[in-house]
Parts: C-alpha cells; structure tokens; sequence
C-alpha cells in the first residue's frame, strides 16, 4: 500500500531471529524491526505514512479499531488454534512441528500451547466455549461490516493501516483450511468484508508470481476459498 | 415489569459508589438506562474469592460479567443505546477494546502492582473491609493475578524487566487517555447528549484514578492536565449517583487527604516507636529483676562466708 520495495522470505526459525520473538519483521540495511506498530512507526520515521491525512478523531478512531481487531480476532485465532482440542491435535501441533524432526517438533509445539493457554487463562478466555468465541468474532465482524459500509476503504478512499490489518486477519480466516468452515463462514455472512479482501488482494497482490498463481487456483474454484 | 434485580460488587470509597472499574461500569449502565437494581455491597462472600464481581442477580438467573450484565439488562428493555446508529454501536465495540488492552494495565499496575500505592492505600482498604482470613489472603492473591496478567500479555521480549514493561504501559495508557480526550471533545457524553455503555465504561475505568488518592500518582496527574474528562467523570457522579463533588477543589481535596494519610502514618510510626521502647523498658526491668532473684543465694552465700572469716580473725 505504500509502494515500497519488498521481497518475502519464509523460514522456519523466523521467530527465533525477530527480536521480540513474534513475526512478521522487516530487515532493512543495519536494522531489525518486528510486529505491525514498530514496523508503521519505522516506516512514517523514513517518511512513508498511510495515516497522515486523517484528522485527530479520525486517528483515534483507526487505533481504537486495530485494538479491537488484535482483542477480539487474534485472540480468536490463538484460541482456535491452540486451545480447541481437535484443532489443535490435527492441524497445529503437525504444522507447527513440521520443520523439526522428532521429538521436538511435539516438544517445541507443546510448549508454545503451554505459553498460549497461560496466556488465554490470564486474560479469561481459558473458560470460553467454542461456540462464545465464534460469537465473539461475529460481533468484531459486524462492528468492522458497519464501520465498512460502501466504502471502499475504512477511511474515505485511501487505505490505512487499519486496512492492512484487517485484510491480514480476514483473508488469513478465509483462507486457511480448519476442521470445519465455522470461523470463516462467520466473515462470509459479511459481503462486504469478503468483497474489501478481494478488491485489495487483486489490487495489491496480482503483481506478485507467487501470490498470482495462488489466486488463480483459488478463483478457479471460489475466490477466497479452498 | 421485571423481576427486582440484585447487583452485588465492592464496595466505594473517596466518593466512589465503587472501586471496581467492572462494578462502577455495570452500576453507571443502570443508572443510565434506568434500570431498578438495588446495589449491594459485598464483604464476607466466598464469591469474591473466585473474584466473580459484579454479579447481578434477577429471580433465579445469576450473571457474572460486565457485558454479559449488560446485555441482559438490553434483553429486560433497559437499553442505554437505544438511540446509537450501526456505525456509532461498532465505535463502541472499538473503544472499549482500547480501553482493555491500554487503559487496564496501567490502572492495575497503579492499583496492586506499585508497592508504595499497594501498601499505603489498597491493601489496608481491602483488608479493612474483608474479615479474617479474607482480608489477608484476597489482597495478595489480586495483586499475583495482576502481576501475571501484565506479564502475560505486555511483557515479552524486547523488554525483559518488569521497570521496563511499567514505562511501556503507562506511556500506552497516557495515549489512550489522550485519545480519548481528543474524541470527546466539548460535548458532554462520547455520543451527543445521552450517556451510553461507552460512556459507562469509560467512567468505569477513569473514576478510579480520578478520585483514589495514591502517594504514587503520574497517572491521575496526567488525566487531571485533560480537563474535559475531569468534567465527564464529575457529571456522572453529581447528575447519575448524587453524590455531591466537594465543595473544595479535586486537588484542594486529594491534598488534604494525602496530607492526613502522612500524618496517619507518622502518628502510626511513633506510636509504634512507644510501643517498642515501652516493651525495651519492660524486658530491662524483667531482666533486673530475674538477674536479681538470681543473685539472691549467691549474695547470701557470699555473706556467710565473710561472717566466717571474721569469727575465724577474731579467734
């Protein structure tokens, strides 16, 4: 969205070389930088912002919803991933554990539901059920759905950070594979969520091979589906 | 009409109904929306060891969170957002997330976590209204689960010591307050004229450090320099809970208070000073008096030994 030159790298140990331990992080020149607020702040540093146009208000505003999204969707998706049983047994201990041989692939991935599930208890999601996180995220979709709108945009016609993150999240729902559709079906009841992570998938994506070749097999079935 | 409903959380102080930001946040929605729930305040519960407050209970149907009271109370027909648009219902889902993830830490950082704030002021003030065992075992179990919560969700790498995680936390919390200022403005409630649940949340989450009087304060200081949320909270109290703001100024007031909590706690440092020269003197002359008892058989002996001596001089 800010037109700056990048070249995407996967690696298993990503999380060991970010300095704060989460991804994704930026490695320009000399400097290191990790997660999505540091990352913003470095890039309006070297005077690149999405934001500037907005008015204070209107700031406010866009950090009160990315707030809402890292409450309420992250959450949701750790939840899903690493404290929903069946989940967790069929799909996130063999991925997580995937770049390492046995026994610590169960071992490191063990580990990281210990870490999450403290988390979860700390915070008093521990005693949710599935069915009040679905709910939760229902409501964090229809408060983004109504914020949304007809715009193209949350902010009038330009993309803001708010934009990307929300893109983030909602394309990563619809387009991860789980046990059952329930997580993504809650987005789809949602148009124009669906129709927001289309426009700027082709919009922002179309121009990269890898990413084009996946759209492709994902449009040759449903967009935004597999 | 509805069942009569019962509303149970801490109790207040400093001229707070409440100091639980969750039981003020549930108590300001019914005054809001008009609500008949009678309040009562808890103290020898074995709920509060769960620390399952604010429980609202109606007939026979027992609720235990903020939003799930609230969204009962919307269910019974006391709905305080009645009037709100789609867009304004979602910015209300928006900032009471800013609210948590921001705002929340700093304010149980100042409450439990800050040793001076947590000795002088919350501990005795929770012990003081708990009896025995409670009142020793509620306060230290609080402050853990508060201390692991900040851990937990703000303290990873890159900053590993707890000083560090403080600086960060407070600098979020003085930008949410900031935030918040800016999307007030002059008008009198966050959504026009009528109070609504941010309203109620926001008061929840402020009242507390507007008007609890720590030794340690950088966080009441700042709000007090945003002088549209001092009055937001105020109005609340004086219009929703009668209870009149005093006739001396907010910092007239908090100084006074401060100025008796040193003067309490000199008068408690000298007078456990008298006690403890008053049990030195006492152990002195308990001493004196065993050493004397002691002494009696060997000073007696010592006598007729002498007597002894002399007979045998005089022979």
């Amino acid at each position: 969205m800010c037109n700056l030159p990048v070249r995407v790298i996967c690696r298993a140990n990503a999380e060991y070389m970010s300095p704060s331990g989460k991804v994704p992080f930026i490695h320009v020149g000399n400097q290191v930088v990790s997660e999505l607020g540091p990352i913003v702040q470095f890039v309006k540093a070297k005077g690149h912002s999405l934001s500037d146009g907005l008015d204070e208000v209107q700031k406010a505003e866009m950090k009160a919803y990315m707030e809402l999204v890292n409450n309420m969707l992250l959450t949701a998706e750790l939840y899903l991933q690493w404290c929903d049983d069946v989940t967790v047994e069929e799909i996130t201990h063999p991925r997580y554990g995937s770049p390492y041989p046995w026994p610590l692939n169960r071992i490191l991935s063990y580990q990281k539901q210990w870490e999450v599930r403290r988390k979860m208890k700390a915070i008093g999601w521990a005693g949710k059920t599935l069915e009040q996180v679905l709910e939760d995220v229902d409501q964090c979709c229809h408060a983004l759905s109504q914020r949304l709108g007809t715009q193209p945009y949350f902010f009038n016609k330009h993309p803001t950070e708010l934009d990307a993150l929300v893109f983030g999240h909602l394309f990563t729902i619809l387009t991860t594979q789980l046990i059952t559709d329930e997580l993504s079906e809650k987005v789809k009841n949602y148009s124009n969520l669906t129709a927001f992570c289309r426009r700027i998938e082709q919009q922002y994506f179309e121009g990269h091979d890898k990413d084009s070749s996946a759209i492709a097999a994902r449009s040759s079935k449903r967009p935004l589906l597999r | 009409m509805a069942a009569p409903m019962e509303l149970s959380c801490w109790d207040g102080g400093w001229g707070l109904p409440s100091l639980h930001p969750e039981s003020l946040t549930v108590m300001a929605y019914a005054k809001f929306s008009g609500a008949p729930v009678t309040v009562n305040s808890v103290n020898n519960s074995w709920r509060t060891l769960k620390g399952d407050l604010p429980v609202l209970v109606s007939e026979d149907v027992v609720i235990s969170q903020p939003a799930k009271i609230l969204n009962f109370l919307r269910k019974q027909k006391y709905n305080a957002d009645y009037d709100l648009s789609a867009k304004q219902g979602a910015d209300t889902l928006a900032y009471i997330a800013l609210l948590e993830e921001k705002l929340l830490p700093a304010l149980l950082h100042t409450f439990w976590i800050e040793a001076e704030n947590y000795c002088s002021v919350t501990k005795p003030w929770f012990a003081s209204r708990f009896a025995f065992p409670l009142s020793l075992y509620l306060p230290g179990k609080m402050s853990r689960e508060a201390l692991n919560r900040i851990l937990l969700t703000k303290g990873g790498p890159p900053l590993y010591s707890l000083t560090e995680v403080e600086a960060q936390i407070y600098r979020d919390a003085k930008e949410c307050l900031n935030l918040l200022s800016k999307r007030l403005g002059t008008s009198q409630f966050f959504f026009g004229d009528m109070p609504t649940t941010l309203d109620a949340f926001v008061f929840g989450f402020l009242a507390p450090i507007y008007k609890v009087c720590f030794p340690r304060v950088h966080l009441q200081e700042h709000l007090k320099q945003l002088p549209n949320l001092c009055r937001f909270c105020d109005d609340i109290l004086t219009r929703y809970f009668r209870l009149t703001v005093s006739s001396h100024s907010p910092a007239g007031q908090d100084t006074a208070d401060a100025n008796l909590q040193k003067l309490t706690q000199l008068v408690n440092k000298e007078s456990n000073l008298i006690e403890k020269i008053q049990l030195s003197l006492f152990l002195c002359r308990w001493m004196t008096a065993f050493v004397r008892v002691l002494s009696i058989p060997l000073v007696s002996s010592q006598r007729s030994n002498l007597l002894q001596e002399e007979k045998k001089a005089v022979q």
